[in-house]
This record gives C-alpha cells, sequence and structure tokens, in this order.
C-alpha cells in the first residue's frame, strides 16, 4: 500500500504543473472508476475516500459533541447565576425557566451581611495566598533536591512522597488535629509556661504544613516540580557552577526565573485546592472563618437570619445560590484572567513527564 | 534500582582485587563507583573504593608525605560526591522534618488509636491520671475495633462493597472519556481556547463544596443528569436516540447500561477535569513529525492512534487511572468516607481510625493489582 502511494507521488513530482492536476481524484470519480481499479488501487483510493469523507464528517460530530458537553458543564453555572437572581417564589413557579421575572439582587446583599462576607473573604484570601507561598516555595525545594541531587535513601525517601499523595488525609487528620490543639515543640513550651499552645481556629494550622511541604497535596506538588526539574537542561547549572555559584544560588537565580511559568501553574492550582477545601478546614477552623465553610450550612444561616427559626433548606435555595455565586466569583475572576496557564501552561508545569 | 547498582558494584570487586595496582582496575573501580555514587560511602571497606582512594583522591597520599599544613587544607575540603550529597539532603531537609512531624507521626498515633480504646483526657483528668497535659489516651484492646468493623457495624461492610463496586467501573468509563475529551481538545479548531476553558471549569469548581449544594439543589427540583436535555428539549432524549439508531431493547441489560451512563454525563464530566487536563498535556508531548511520517505512510487515525498515540501516553494513562482511583475513594461524597467522618465527630476516634486503616489497606491492594495489569500495557520509553 505505501509503496503504491510513493510511486504516485513520485510520478506526480516528476512533473509537477501538469500531474499534480491530473492526480487530484476527486470522491465521484473515485465511485465512479471502482470497478476498474487493481486492488492495490483499490486499498489506495478506499483510504483516501475515507480520509477526505472522515475530514467532512468528524468536525461537525465534534462540534456537536463539545457544544453538548461544554451546556452539561455551564448548565449549573446558568443554573446557579439564574436562581441566584430571583424572589424565592419563583423558584416554584413553573413558568419561569432561566430568565427570573423580577430581578432580585437582595439576595446577594442578604448573604453578604449574613455570612460577614468581607471579613471572611479578606480572611480566605490571605488564608489562600500565604499558604500557597509557602507550599509552593517548599515543594519548590524538595522536588530540586529529588530531581538533581543523588543522596542515600532517595528512593526510599521519594517513595514517602507518593505514599503522602496515596494517604488519604482523612487518616491523618486526627491525630494532626491533637497535635496542632495542644502544641508543643518537644515538651519545651509545657516546661517553661505550664501549657501547651493551641492553634486551632488560627491560621497557623494551614500554614506550619505548607512551610514543611506538607500542606494540601503537598506530595503531589513535590512530584511535579521533580519531573519538572527533570526536564531543563543540566547546562544550565553547570553554567552557574562554573561561576562559583553554590547549589542554593544557583537554584534561585537559575532555575527559579526558569521555572516561572510552571511556580505560577503550581501556584494557582494551589490556590484553588485551598479555596476549595472543605475537609481539613472543617476540622481546623470551627468558626466557619473561610467561605467553603460558610457554603454548606448558609440556608440555616440564612433561615435563622431571617425567620430567627432553623427553617426548611428548599426555602432558602436563591440565598444558598447566591451565596455559591459569591463564593466561586474570585476563582472565577482569576481564571478568567490567567486561563491561559491552565489551558496552554500545564505542560511547562512538568504534568507531561 | 539501587539494589541493581549494589549487585553490578559487588560483580566488580572480585575482578579488582586480582589486580589492585594495575591501572585498568583503577579504571573499573572508578567506574564502579561513577555508576553507583550512591553506595559509595558504604563501601569504603571493599577493594573498590580503596583502589579509587588510592589513584583518584590524594588525600592518603599527602598523608604519608607527612606535610601537615597542606594534609590539613585537603581534608577539611569535602569530596564533591559527597558535598552533592549533603547539599541534596540540605534541599530536602525541610520536607523530611515535617513528614516525619506532621505526616509519619500522625500516621503511627492513627494506627495506634485504631488498635486502642481511646479517651479523651482534659487537663484536670490528664493530670490526675499523672499525665503532663491534655490529649488522647490510648489503651490496647486486641483488634476489637477491627472485629467490630466487619461483625457488628451493619452498614460498613455493605458500603465497603458497594463503593469499590461503583468506583472501579467509574474510574474506567472516566479515563476513556476523559482520553477522547483530551484528543479532541487537541486538535485545531476554530474556539479551541473557550472550549478548553470550559472544559477545564470542572478543575476548579468540583473541588470545592459548591457543586454538592448546587447539585443538590437541582436535584431537590427534579432536574439533574441527562433529565437536563428532556428538561431542555422536552423529550426522553436518549432513549430517542438510542431507538434512532436501532440499538434500542437489544438486550435489556445493554439499555440499561446505556441509560445509566447518559444520566450521569453530569458527574462523568465533572469528574473527569483534571484528567483531561493531565492526558492533553501528554499529547502534547507527542512529536508533529510522528504525524506528519503517519501521514505520509497512509496511517488512519485508527491505527496513528494505536500504534503512537497509545504507547506515548500509556504512562500517563497508569497515573491518571491511579489519580482518579485515590480520587473517587478519598472523597468526602463516599459513603464510607462519610461513615468514618460520622462515627469520628461521635467521638469514636479508635473506631473511625480503624475503618479507615481498612478502607486504606483494600485501596492499596485494588490499587496494586491495578497497576500490575495496567503496567502490562505501558511503554516506557527508556527501556
Amino acid at each position: 500500500m505505501s509503496e503504491k502511494i510513493i510511486t504516485n507521488t513520485s510520478a506526480a513530482d516528476s512533473e509537477p504543473s501538469k500531474d499534480k492536476k491530473h492526480y487530484r481524484v476527486t470522491n465521484w470519480s473515485i465511485i465512479k472508476n471502482y470497478v476498474h481499479y487493481t486492488p492495490e488501487e483499490r486499498k489506495h483510493y478506499t483510504y483516501i475516500f475515507w480520509r477526505r469523507v472522515g475530514g467532512w464528517i468528524w468536525p461537525i460530530f465534534r462540534g456537536v459533541l463539545i457544544f453538548g458537553l461544554a451546556f452539561v458543564i455551564l448548565y449549573p453555572i446558568m443554573y446557579m447565576i439564574s436562581a441566584s437572581l430571583r424572589p424565592q417564589a419563583e423558584m416554584q413557579d413553573p413558568s419561569v425557566m432561566w430568565i427570573p421575572k423580577n430581578v432580585r439582587l437582595q439576595n446577594f446583599k442578604d448573604v453578604w451581611e449574613a455570612i460577614n462576607y468581607p471579613d471572611v473573604l479578606w480572611n480566605t484570601i490571605q488564608l489562600n495566598i500565604v499558604a500557597s507561598v509557602l507550599q509552593v516555595a517548599s515543594c519548590a525545594i524538595t522536588g530540586y533536591g529529588f530531581a538533581r541531587f543523588q543522596f542515600k535513601g532517595k528512593k526510599l525517601l521519594f517513595a514517602l512522597v507518593l505514599l503522602q499523595i496515596i494517604v488519604p488525609p482523612q487518616i491523618i487528620i486526627l491525630p494532626q488535629f491533637n497535635l496542632f490543639r495542644n502544641f508543643d515543640i518537644f515538651g519545651l513550651l509545657n516546661a517553661v509556661t505550664g501549657s501547651t499552645v493551641s492553634f486551632i481556629n488560627t491560621n497557623f494550622t494551614m500554614y506550619i504544613p505548607a512551610i514543611f511541604g506538607n500542606g494540601i497535596r503537598g506530595g503531589l506538588f513535590i512530584y511535579l516540580f521533580r519531573q519538572f526539574f527533570r526536564g531543563l537542561p543540566k547546562e544550565l547549572e553547570d553554567a552557574a557552577y562554573l561561576d562559583g555559584c553554590g547549589p542554593f544560588k544557583t537554584f534561585i537565580s537559575v532555575m527559579v526565573p526558569n521555572a516561572a511559568s510552571s511556580f505560577l501553574t503550581v501556584f494557582i492550582f494551589s490556590i484553588v485546592w485551598y479555596w476549595n477545601d472543605y475537609f481539613i478546614s472543617s476540622m481546623f477552623f470551627t468558626n466557619s472563618q473561610t467561605i467553603s465553610l460558610n457554603i454548606l450550612g448558609l440556608a440555616n444561616t440564612m433561615s435563622l437570619k431571617l425567620t430567627g427559626l432553623t427553617g426548611n433548606a428548599v426555602d432558602y435555595m436563591v440565598w444558598v445560590e447566591a451565596g455559591c455565586l459569591m463564593a466561586i466569583a474570585p476563582i472565577l475572576i482569576m481564571y478568567i484572567f490567567l486561563q491561559k496557564y491552565f489551558t496552554e501552561g500545564i505542560e511547562r508545569a512538568g504534568l507531561a513527564n | 534500582m539501587s539494589k541493581n547498582k549494589k549487585e553490578t558494584s559487588s560483580e566488580n570487586t572480585p575482578k579488582v582485587e586480582e589486580a589492585v595496582k594495575t591501572e585498568e582496575a583503577v579504571n573499573a573501580a572508578e567506574q564502579a563507583v561513577q555508576e553507583a555514587p550512591v553506595v559509595k560511602r558504604s563501601a569504603h571497606n571493599t577493594a573498590a573504593a580503596a583502589a579509587f582512594n588510592a589513584a583518584g583522591e590524594d588525600v592518603d597520599v599527602r598523608r604519608q608525605k607527612g606535610e601537615k599544613r597542606e594534609r590539613k587544607i585537603k581534608t577539611n575540603k569535602i569530596p564533591y560526591e559527597r558535598k552533592k550529597h549533603l547539599y541534596g539532603y540540605g534541599f530536602i531537609a525541610l520536607w523530611l522534618i515535617g513528614s516525619l512531624w506532621l505526616f509519619i507521626t500522625p500516621v503511627i498515633t492513627s494506627l495506634v488509636y485504631s488498635l486502642s480504646d481511646t479517651t479523651l483526657m482534659d487537663k484536670a483528668d490528664a493530670l490526675a491520671a499523672g499525665y503532663t497535659s491534655a490529649g488522647i489516651r490510648t489503651e490496647w484492646n486486641n483488634f476489637a475495633h477491627y472485629i467490630k468493623a466487619f461483625a457488628g457495624d451493619p452498614d460498613f461492610p455493605r458500603q465497603l462493597v458497594e463503593s469499590i463496586g461503583e468506583i472501579i467501573p467509574q474510574a474506567f468509563v472516566i479515563m476513556i472519556f476523559s482520553l477522547f475529551i483530551a484528543i479532541m481538545l487537541n486538535q485545531k479548531f476554530r474556539g479551541r481556547t473557550l472550549a478548553r476553558a470550559i472544559f477545564f471549569l470542572p478543575v476548579l469548581i468540583a473541588t470545592g463544596p459548591i457543586i454538592t449544594v448546587i447539585n443538590g439543589d437541582m436535584a431537590s427540583q427534579g432536574i439533574s443528569g441527562a433529565t437536563q436535555f428532556s428538561a431542555l428539549f422536552k423529550t426522553d432524549l436518549v432513549s430517542e436516540l438510542m431507538e434512532f439508531v436501532g440499538i434500542y431493547n437489544i438486550n435489556p441489560k445493554f439499555t440499561e447500561f446505556i441509560e445509566d451512563l447518559t444520566a450521569n454525563i453530569l458527574n462523568l464530566v465533572w469528574n473527569s477535569g483534571i484528567q483531561i487536563l493531565i492526558f492533553l498535556s501528554a499529547l502534547q508531548n507527542i512529536p508533529p513529525s510522528a504525524k506528519e511520517a503517519a501521514n505520509m505512510e497512509g496511517a488512519t487515525a485508527w491505527e496513528f492512534f494505536w500504534k503512537i498515540t497509545f504507547p506515548i501516553i500509556s504512562p500517563m494513562i497508569l497515573a491518571n487511572l491511579v489519580y482518579t482511583i485515590i480520587d473517587a475513594f478519598v472523597s468526602t461524597d463516599n459513603d464510607v468516607m462519610t461513615h468514618v467522618l460520622k462515627s469520628s465527630q461521635l467521638g469514636e476516634y479508635g473506631y473511625s481510625a480503624a475503618m479507615a486503616w481498612i478502607y486504606f489497606a483494600i485501596i492499596g491492594a485494588i490499587l496494586g493489582i491495578v497497576v500490575l495489569i495496567v503496567n502490562k500495557f505501558v511503554f516506557y520509553e527508556n527501556e
């Protein structure tokens, strides 16, 4: 089959202007002349025929499929926006499908006051950014150590990284809670001050693991950075070593600038995961100080605020949806500005290896 | 790997012993040491290392000459390889301390909890009982929690079987679906950036509690999954489509499967965001020249997929599968996980830890089997 094609194309190449025109066979003529072809030609022209037909059908099929799935993805978001803008009475109104009859922005205002949105938002942003910066820095350093240095027990320690990816936080959260509840440095604090420190409800419960590369999905980030640094050429560092830089200086002055886009990608992921984290923060924060913690109990909060009684969650749907929109809005805005780092930049983050 | 390296170096040592002083042996030893830098320090006593030290590094030679001042300078200098070891430890030190403190200790503690009766003591009780600080006290109880999980708990074994039965098939469906979507999003077409931006939206939202809330609200209004389409087009689209294609009710089980699948399409799409992202980045690693060569040779898209795309991305398929399975097992909407959490909130720390460990052991076993099977089909470029 391949031989046939090569002879055909080489024949076309020898007399370009005339033969190329001649070589162009329409689909119709393939069907028309099919009976006259030799078996080899049949194989060749069948291939060309189906390629052309596929070239027509596939984009249409793809377009329909992508449109349909995009609809499925956007549906909950459109639902959220639509529901948050209407009065509660219109939730049960069958004549209202998407566009509310009365646009009601009061929902947002109510939620804003009920959950003390500015404070919660500020605390969440602060927590997210500090924890993510610490986490990215410590994971990058660790990942670089695993990527470029040979040392005893490296395999074993890297297995520990993989274990950290696999072990669910549910297993270790309770002892960790205990650790932060009665925080002590080798019994020193207890000996000096007579009591231990409780970090529960402070952001340190998130910062401390992040500093040590053990924050939310820390293992995954170490793995990503290791893969990324392994992919960078060694010559970069050799030049710095020859100039007399030590490994730490080389890392900061040569590797970090080269890895800037990958740092940003991992940073965005880290922000998203900290932002969306519910489980770990629900253990460490008992007073709903992040946005995610406020969302699940929002119906209750709203009914207490509006009626003073615990009500039925279904009756407070519009406020809940408004709260969801307010919770996700900062992340969505970030995504709109930085989406190219998701859609184009991920291969530079080392996932690809 | 390190085992292999040790073997090669020990294979080389007898050779070296035969002719320690010839240059060849020194070269061989040097080679052995270079091949196995990890074992270099532990092999100081072997002939290979001795020969290497005698020839390659002048520390011992200088000592014999007795030039005290110069010797001191030379010995203070740490050899380059060992220095690299130290720097390696330096780079991972922060993480290592953190892991010992915040990961390994909790893991061991949780194992102890699972094997013990636990009581939560406040400061006064703890001092009365002779402890210095408040905390959870444990007492060994002969696997009582583990026995209870299987024999005494009415829900746990059933939830365990159900969640495994759900998650494993779903993981494979997610794999096929996300690979298909990734291949589509990797092709060139108008509006690709927009399509990608939409398909990655679940990554932002699905990891948080928001999607649970929205889904709950939609379900309470009777609109979720495939019914969305029905609500939109006022018809049962899926069965009509199947009737149109002529596959409706060929086999009741098949029909049921298709209907389940389409009913779960929302879950499927919303759970595949990260997998699509990973596959897409793997697909971008396929060199364009491979595509050109395949076109020249007249390969069909089908052949191209199985002979080029699939082998190149197969390591990522494995990684993705492992990620998917873990993610589904530890997600908080999982029945078993909810059960574990509930009992820990009730103060049954030991019992919840025991359930978590049983669950984790089973996940580990399943992952091991899956990795062993799938690994047979994975193509590694470097081997």
